[in-house]
């Protein structure tokens, strides 16, 4: 079908123009791939699918969103009234309302699975260290815009997640009020804080798609790792990506759009964890939440930063719980890159996924002395990951590499 | 070792549902379970009555509207009705209370909740409506004055006075009371998000043809791969 | 692709996959168009109620329905007579293009030419059919109020300021206007002797 549109006349005036059929040959027809991807590697199509999503549906949203703090009757306000008006009366606007919803949690399953995969199959290390390095901005921006969103319905989560995180940045030596002050635009989370979210939390997005942008032209510059970690020679072992993984992504945007529909139609609140009850209750200022957590995606940071008794050095460990992702391509010294033929680096990648999870659900739950001390080791174990990597490829007898995947 | 380390997981998983589960439920007593069935159009109405009758001498719903209450087919009520709810409000006005919250800061302390959002935006929805309703009780250590001791409540003192009078109720009248609080939640869970039923529907119709075409894309991947030789 | 069966299949596959896209991405662009038609609150507002014995005779309110201007006015039995002779000057004198009005409520001649339901309340939209402007009142007949912003033989009515539409005073457009039609008019019904339900 993509050669016979090719060879169209209006196609051939436009190339012309647009050098239109280079492009597409060497990023889609032309393109070459491994050929043993699994399907661990349709994650990063579906990220894309879920970043236009969520840019589709936030720009419908935001025809009926109105971001004021000014009360209304009943201890509501403009922005949360807005928010149900947006449930109640616009059309389809309880649909476009949860997909948005349920569209940032998808995000970040979708971009963690992304990211495990990376770091199982060594997909970080060289020549793709600037692949990962974009990749944890992108990480660092989505946080960001999920952040900014959160605040948007003003609800009681919204207010005093926003209160906790800008509270934060406030622990900073310094330059710490600075930052609080420009980010809450006042002394404490108000109007002025609620506007300024609105504003970046529809400029991050744009920034997502930009970065975005570069990571996949990063990505066929270096080209796509493979399970095997092998360098690939052209031909033998590689097919065009187009028709062979269009067709599969397409497959993986298919289970996805059931699950995520699913989810959307029958179950978006996900039983408090996608919509948190608490925050259907309109943002109170004099009054928080008897149990207060950030959505799950932020728990495992969360959970870092509650391991430390001191205020500074928490913020500061959530830094670089977040920073030393950056450094993770120099700290893997290792010449073998998939965990497949690393025994040693596949058991501490694995228990990494396991303290992830650890992190994330000591983060949700409310603070108890068991807990904390399982969040201390697993904050351990998190930062110990990264630190031991230089150490490993001195002992760690890989396993014998195939000659071709 | 790998093996091991799957089988803890699996192990921490297995610990960690239920306590999710709690996660999402009070922290207090376990709630009573309200069976609710939000397509039911005689449970609904009579919830209505109700909440009209009872719950709005100091509650505000101020998310549902007079016309909502014709306009929504869950409700669907006459307009003749409406005009007898809604006196010299208009249509479009929500259904707000005429205690004015002055009053009932002096009267009760604090300000009546509104009950728009009340069963999204408790832990067990209709089950901490329907518990709370039913769950006045004399105070064990008789500190809590009767009618301010609530057995679900969180701290186990409201401010809310026993509104259906189930404290000291006769045992003939149980059945009765305990079909109200359940009517007005299942009232109260329909209106917390009124799309709800259309919501189900539209759902079947879209997830049903999402796995089809998920189907064919599969057939499709696997007569396209088989080019590629392994 | 190994043969002429394989081939058929993969053929119907790709029509199927790409016919069942189309179909998923076409019913997705619903509820995203959906979403920008007026809300249901919106909606519900677009009726108003007026009292119109609130205008007095010869004058002229302007009031709001569905965020438009409406004209109400109440026509002395002088404007009244100003309605005849000079349907030769007119581009639509039996108002013949309105048809969800004409069902509504216009159904003898009697209401076409005084295009309303009681001949001295007048109640049109008021925006000019041209560009969407306020045109001005100026009901009297001839020039003496008006000075030469209106043609010599002035039966009396509107003049839009913007590019100088007129109409006369059953608000039919006048020929030689720049507008197309007559102002527009609404169904409404009165709900008692004097008030109005517009919409």
């Amino acid at each position: 079908m993509l050669d016979k549109m090719m060879k169209s006349k209006l196609f051939g005036w436009i190339d012309e123009r647009t050098g239109a059929e280079a492009i597409i040959k060497s990023q889609l027809t032309e393109y070459e791939v491994p050929k043993n991807l699994n399907y661990m590697w349709n994650f990063g199509s579906l990220a894309l699918l879920v970043l236009v999503l969520q840019i589709v549906t936030g720009i419908f949203l935001a025809m009926y969103y109105k971001p004021s703090a000014a009360l209304t009757y009943g201890g509501y306000t403009i922005a949360f009234d807005s928010v149900e008006r947006i449930m109640r009366d616009v059309n389809f606007g309880w649909l476009l309302r949860y997909m948005h919803a349920v569209g940032a949690s998808a995000f970040f399953v979708v971009v963690y699975m992304h990211i495990g995969r990376g770091l199982y199959y060594g997909s970080f290390k060289g020549p793709r260290e600037l692949l990962w390095i974009i990749g944890v901005v992108i990480l660092l921006i989505m946080q960001g815009a999920a952040f900014f969103g959160y605040l948007l319905p003003w609800g009681q989560m919204s207010f005093w997640g926003a209160t906790v995180i800008t509270n934060l940045f406030g622990a900073l030596p310094v330059i710490g009020e600075f930052i609080q002050q420009l980010l809450m635009g006042g002394f404490a989370v108000g109007d002025p804080t609620l506007n300024r979210f609105f504003s970046l939390h529809y400029l991050f997005p744009l920034l997502l798609a930009a970065i975005v942008g570069g990571h996949v032209h990063a990505l066929h510059v270096v080209h796509s790792n493979n399970p095997t970690g092998l360098d690939v020679h052209e031909g033998k072992s590689t097919i065009p990506f187009h028709p062979y993984y269009t067709v599969k992504d397409a497959f993986g945007v298919g289970v996805f759009l059931t699950i995520y529909t699913y989810i959307v139609f029958f179950n978006p609140q996900m039983g408090g964890y996608f919509i948190e009850v608490d925050n259907y209750v309109p943002a109170n200022n004099l009054q928080t939440p008897a149990h207060i957590a950030p959505v799950w995606y932020l728990t495992p940071w969360y959970t870092i930063l509650r391991s430390f008794e001191s205020k500074l050095l928490g913020v500061l460990m959530m830094g670089a719980s977040l920073a030393i992702l950056f450094v993770l391509p120099f700290l893997d010294r290792s010449k073998v890159r998939s965990a497949r033929y690393r025994p040693v680096y596949k058991q501490m990648v694995f228990l990494f996924f396991i303290t992830v999870v650890v992190l994330g659900y000591c983060g949700h739950s409310a603070p108890t002395p068991t807990l904390k001390l399982i969040g201390q080791l697993a904050t351990t174990y998190y930062f110990a990951f990264f630190l031991l990597l230089p150490l490993v490829n001195k002992f760690e007898k890989t396993k014998p590499l195939p000659e071709e995947i | 070792m790998l093996k091991q380390l799957w089988i803890a997981a699996a192990a921490a998983l297995a610990l960690g549902m239920p306590a999710m589960t709690w996660a999402n439920e009070g922290h207090g007593t376990a709630l009573k379970h309200a069976e609710i069935d939000v397509t039911n159009q005689e449970q609904i109405r009579r919830g209505l009555t109700v909440f009209t009758d009872v719950c709005m001498g100091c509650h505000s719903a101020k998310y549902v509207t007079y016309k909502g209450l014709m306009d929504y087919p869950e409700i669907g009520i006459s307009r003749e009705l409406v005009d007898e709810l809604r006196g010299d409000k208009p249509l479009t006005s929500g259904m707000i209370t005429d205690l004015s919250p002055e009053d009932a800061e002096v009267s009760y302390g604090k300000v009546p909740p509104d009950l728009s959002l009340i069963v999204n935006g408790r832990r067990g929805g209709p089950n901490y409506v329907y518990s709370i309703l039913t769950g006045f009780e004399h105070d064990p250590d008789g500190k809590v004055p009767d009618g301010n001791f609530n057995k679900y409540f969180p701290g186990n003192r409201i401010a809310m006075p026993d509104p259906l009078s189930w404290l000291d109720h006769d045992a003939s009248d149980t059945a009765e009371l305990e079909e109200q609080a359940h009517d007005v939640a299942a009232f109260l869970t329909f209106i917390g998000d009124p799309h709800q039923n259309e919501r189900h529907t539209i759902g079947k119709y879209v997830v049903g043809f999402l796995i089809l075409l998920t189907l064919v894309l599969y057939l499709l991947k696997k007569e396209v791969w088989k080019d590629v030789k392994h | 692709m190994t043969d002429q069966a394989d081939q058929s299949r993969r053929n119907f596959l790709y029509v199927a996959a790409g016919g069942m896209g189309a179909v998923a991405a076409g019913a997705a662009v619903v509820p995203f168009l959906g979403s920008m038609l007026p809300a249901a609150d919106t909606l519900a507002a677009s009726k108003t109620e007026f009292e119109v014995s609130t205008v007095e005779a010869g004058q002229l309110v302007v009031i709001q329905w569905q965020g438009k201007p409406v004209f109400v006015v109440n026509r002395t039995q002088e404007y009244l007579a100003q309605v005849d002779g000079h349907d030769d000057m007119l581009k639509d004198a039996n108002s013949e293009a309105i048809e969800a009005v004409s069902a509504a409520w216009m159904d003898t001649p009697e209401k076409r030419k005084y295009r309303s339901i009681k001949p001295e309340y007048l109640i049109v939209v008021a925006s000019c059919t041209h560009l969407g402007c306020i045109p001005l009142f100026k009901p009297t007949k001839g020039r003496k109020d008006w000075g030469d912003s209106v043609p010599e033989n002035w039966p009396g009515g509107w003049h839009c300021p913007c590019h100088g539409s007129l109409y006369d005073i059953s608000a039919r457009v006048i020929n030689g206007s720049p507008a197309p039609h007559n102002l527009h008019l609404m169904p409404y019904k009165y709900l008692s002797d004097t008030k109005v339900l517009i919409g």
